[in-house]
This record gives C-alpha cells, sequence and structure tokens, in this order.
C-alpha cells in the first residue's frame, strides 16, 4: 500500500502471548492491546485480510509442556479458536513438531493459501484458509535430510519467500541446513546455497550446513534476495543460484533479523558475535543500507545512548508497506521499538514485555 | 459412571472453557480413551506424534501418575478423579 492511509497493527510475539498495536497511517498514537494468548509462546503472527474471510489473525502458539498449534482470531484477539488440523507430522515421520515458526500467505493468485514453516523443520501448505494443513513432503524428505542438524534456535525453517511474478517458484530457508528453492510448485528442491560458508554442525554435510538465519526478497526484482547469515551479510542476484559478501561498514557481520521495504531500504542489527549475542559494543543500532547492500550506516536518532546489552532475534524486525515505511523492531529485553519514516528517527512504544520473538506488520483499509 | 477430569487453566480453550469435564466409563483406560475422543483439541497437548504424553505432561488418577501404574485396566470407583499436571521443570 503506498501513502499514508489505512490501519496499522504491530502484530508482537512474544516468549509469554501477544501484544497488538495499533494506529493510523502517520503511526505517531499508538493504541495496545493484549495479552493474547498469554502463556503461550508466540512464534509466528500473520494478519490476513485476503479472500471472503474478513480480516483475521493467525498465531503460531507453543508451550514447552503442552507443544504447538495454530490459534485463529476473527476479532482481534478478543477471543481464539484452536485449528484442530493444524500442521502435525505422522508418527510414521519419525519427526517431532516441536514450533510453529512462520505463517505466511500464499502467492496473490491464491487468497486461499497459507504457508507454514515449523520446527524440526519442515513446511505445511493449507489450500482452505487455514483450516487443514499437509506437510510439503518434498522437502521434509529431500535427498539431503540426514544431513539436517539443529542450531541453537533449534532445527526450524524460519523463513518462507512466494515469488510475486511466479506462484510455481519459492525459497525456504532453514537454520544451520540452508536454503532451498522450489521452480515447481513445492513437487522438488533445490538446495541455494553457493557461497554461503559451511558451518560446524553436529553432522558431516555437504550441501546444506549453512546457518542461515533471515532472508528477504526483493519485490520488485525477485531475483534479488538478501541473507543475514550466521556470520555474514549475503546478496544474491540470480535467484539464491549464488551469493556475494555484502559488509561493508557494518561493525559486525552477524546477526539475526533483516527487513526490506518495498523502495529497496535494507535493516540489519549487528551483533557481537555467536559467544556473546547482545548488540556490538552495548550500542543498540539498526544499520541501514540504501544502495542495495553496496554500504550501511547506521540508522537515525532516537534509539538509547546508554550501554543496552540486548539482543533482536530473526522474526523480531519487520517493515511495513506504507510509504515511507514503517520499521519496527523487538528486544530480548521486551522493548519494541518504532521508526515511522523508513529509520529516519526512532522511538519506544510504550511498555516492557516479555521477550520479543516476532514482529509482523499489518496494513489494511479498514476493520 | 462418571469421573472428574480437571483441565489446567492454559488448556482450557480445549474443552469449551469447561473445567472440571466429566467423561463416562467404566475402567481408568477407557477414561483416557474417551478423553481423547471427546476433546481432540485437549489431545494434541497432551500426546506427541507417537501417541506417548509428552514428556512434562502427567495425567494423576487420584494420588498416583497414570505414568507410574502397572496397567491402566483400573475398574473405576465412585469418587476416583483424574488430573491432568504440568511436571514442575526448572525454576
Amino acid at each position: 500500500m503506498r501513502g499514508k492511509t489505512g490501519i496499522v497493527t504491530v502484530l508482537v510475539g512474544t516468549a509469554k502471548g501477544a501484544f497488538f498495536f495499533h494506529a493510523d497511517a502517520d503511526r505517531r498514537a499508538w493504541k495496545m492491546t493484549g495479552p493474547h494468548l498469554d502463556g503461550w509462546e508466540i512464534y509466528s503472527l500473520y494478519g490476513d485480510s485476503r479472500g471472503s474471510g474478513g480480516n483475521r489473525v493467525f498465531a503460531g502458539t507453543s508451550h514447552f509442556v503442552y507443544g504447538p498449534t495454530i490459534r485463529v482470531s476473527e476479532d482481534m484477539g478478543e477471543t481464539w479458536t484452536q485449528v484442530e488440523a493444524s500442521p502435525s507430522y505422522s508418527k510414521e515421520s519419525g519427526f517431532t513438531l516441536n514450533r510453529i515458526w512462520q505463517i505466511v500467505p500464499g502467492h496473490p493468485t491464491e487468497p486461499d493459501t497459507l504457508y507454514a514453516g515449523v520446527d524440526q523443520a519442515g513446511l505445511f501448505v493449507s489450500r482452505d484458509s487455514g483450516t487443514t494443513w499437509d506437510e510439503v513432503t518434498s522437502l521434509s524428505q529431500h535427498p539431503t535430510r540426514e544431513e539436517w542438524g539443529p542450531g541453537n534456535g533449534g532445527l526450524c525453517l524460519h523463513t518462507i519467500l512466494v515469488d510475486p511474478s511466479n506462484p510455481q517458484r519459492m525459497w525456504v530457508g532453514i537454520s544451520a541446513v540452508g536454503v532451498f528453492r522450489t521452480d515447481d510448485g513445492g513437487q522438488s528442491w533445490k538446495t541455494c546455497n553457493q557461497g554461503l560458508p559451511q558451518v560446524v554442525t553436529g553432522v558431516r554435510t555437504h550441501d546444506v550446513g549453512r546457518c542461515v538465519h533471515k532472508i528477504v526478497l526483493d519485490p520488485k526484482d525477485p531475483k534479488t534476495l538478501y541473507c543475514q547469515f550466521h556470520g555474514g551479510v549475503f546478496k544474491s542476484t540470480d535467484a539464491a543460484d549464488s551469493w556475494q559478501a555484502i559488509e561493508s561498514g557494518l561493525p559486525s557481520n552477524f546477526g539475526f533479523p533483516m527487513g526490506l521495504t518495498a523502495s529497496g531500504d535494507l535493516f540489519v542489527v549487528p551483533l557481537e558475535s555467536d559467544m556473546q549475542r547482545h548488540v556490538k559494543d552495548g550500542l543498540l543500532r539498526v544499520y541501514r543500507s540504501r544502495d542495495g547492500g553496496a554500504s550501511w550506516s547506521p540508522s537515525g536518532q532516537g534509539l538509547p545512548e546508554q550501554p543496552h546489552y540486548v539482543g533482536v532475534l530473526r522474526d523480531a524486525l519487520a517493515v511495513d508497506s506504507l510509504d515511507p515505511a514503517g520499521v519496527y523492531f523487538g528486544t530480548s529485553m521486551g522493548e519494541v521499538f518504532c521508526s515511522p519514516d523508513g529509520g529516519e528517527s526512532w522511538d519506544r512504544l510504550p511498555g516492557q514485555f516479555p521477550r520479543i520473538t516476532y514482529i509482523k506488520t499489518w496494513v489494511r483499509e479498514e476493520d | 459412571m462418571g469421573i472428574e477430569i480437571r483441565v489446567p487453566t492454559i488448556l482450557r480453550d480445549c474443552t469449551g472453557g469447561h473445567n472440571p469435564v466429566i467423561i463416562e466409563a467404566v475402567t481408568l483406560a477407557e477414561a483416557l480413551a474417551r478423553l481423547r475422543e471427546t476433546y481432540p483439541l485437549l489431545r494434541i497437548h497432551l500426546y506427541d506424534e507417537a501417541e506417548r504424553l509428552r514428556p512434562h505432561v502427567h495425567i494423576y488418577y487420584n494420588e498416583e501418575s497414570t505414568q507410574w501404574l502397572d496397567h491402566l485396566d483400573v475398574p473405576l470407583r465412585p469418587g476416583d478423579r483424574l488430573e491432568i499436571v504440568q511436571a514442575v521443570s526448572g525454576g
């Protein structure tokens, strides 16, 4: 959506429940609701205005005792219904479903389609607006599967990207495993890790063993992707067939989240290293590139100047679709920061929350 | 006969908000099977893919976890009760 119209909701998932922030397109005055789903880990959220179902919020909920499931709300979080046929592995698969890391819409021509990425790594698809889900076995039974090993965050499929120009093409990212692409609607998958360094996992690997933390896709040029890697920031201009490092100006190449606006601005949050996993030198800064990753510099004013030894998780940064784009991120200490002007200025939203696991934006015409 | 089953707060959306729920059964095994059938959402949260109780979940039969019993073919008696309990895990 271009211009300053519409309602903006920032969906915030935490280690204990979800919180929603609502504002008009100016994004200066926010109203919070929540906690929603109090007590549940929220590792994925998606606000869906497509199709005939009205406005619905999907939440990937999990609990270390009681396991994962998808819940859906048709009244902005006031009430929730569990999806009985949520993603689940069969007994015969031998896999365990621990978390639902991602819920994303299908191609614009498929308004009833949703995809879910899960831990243990797998992809699920729903063709009926989230009522039933099927495992995409071509991926979870990929020939490299025996070489998939978990990273610190688990064996999670955390990124799903659908090519807006080609409904047959998708990419997924799996932590400590790598990037996969399908060009035939999910019937087959190829590894796309050329140029990404191998990392040490608990398994001997060949084509996999690449610890991708987050991938974003340029919607204007869907052959261009960017990747925040375990130790490195990379760009591909050939649909992920190959990757090249783009780290000029970054104080550290380690981090988790990555955001890309419709106008092409990229955002990352450099962390000290995989040993510390807090922001570089205790200075909370979001770095921005306005030239496709050729150079990076700290984005604008308003972030804390005092020591701030926090982290930002892989899904805890998001951009909205307005112009100028809003940029949002949450910290491991439960703070949510907002820039309504593409990173020129930052404000902290009111409140202190549990560890922020997930942020996604939702811009719509009206409720 | 009906046996009372207590459900923790966080799982009550699986039982339509009801707590306790009453299940008609003759044996303990039948009560547990009918609990899963009657409340399939509860089944998701109590059992894993291999249909084993999740590692930190216990279902107490009176004063004992059902996991500690030799078998579940136990005739139910008036006053028996079941309770879904989360094992203390850390903290």
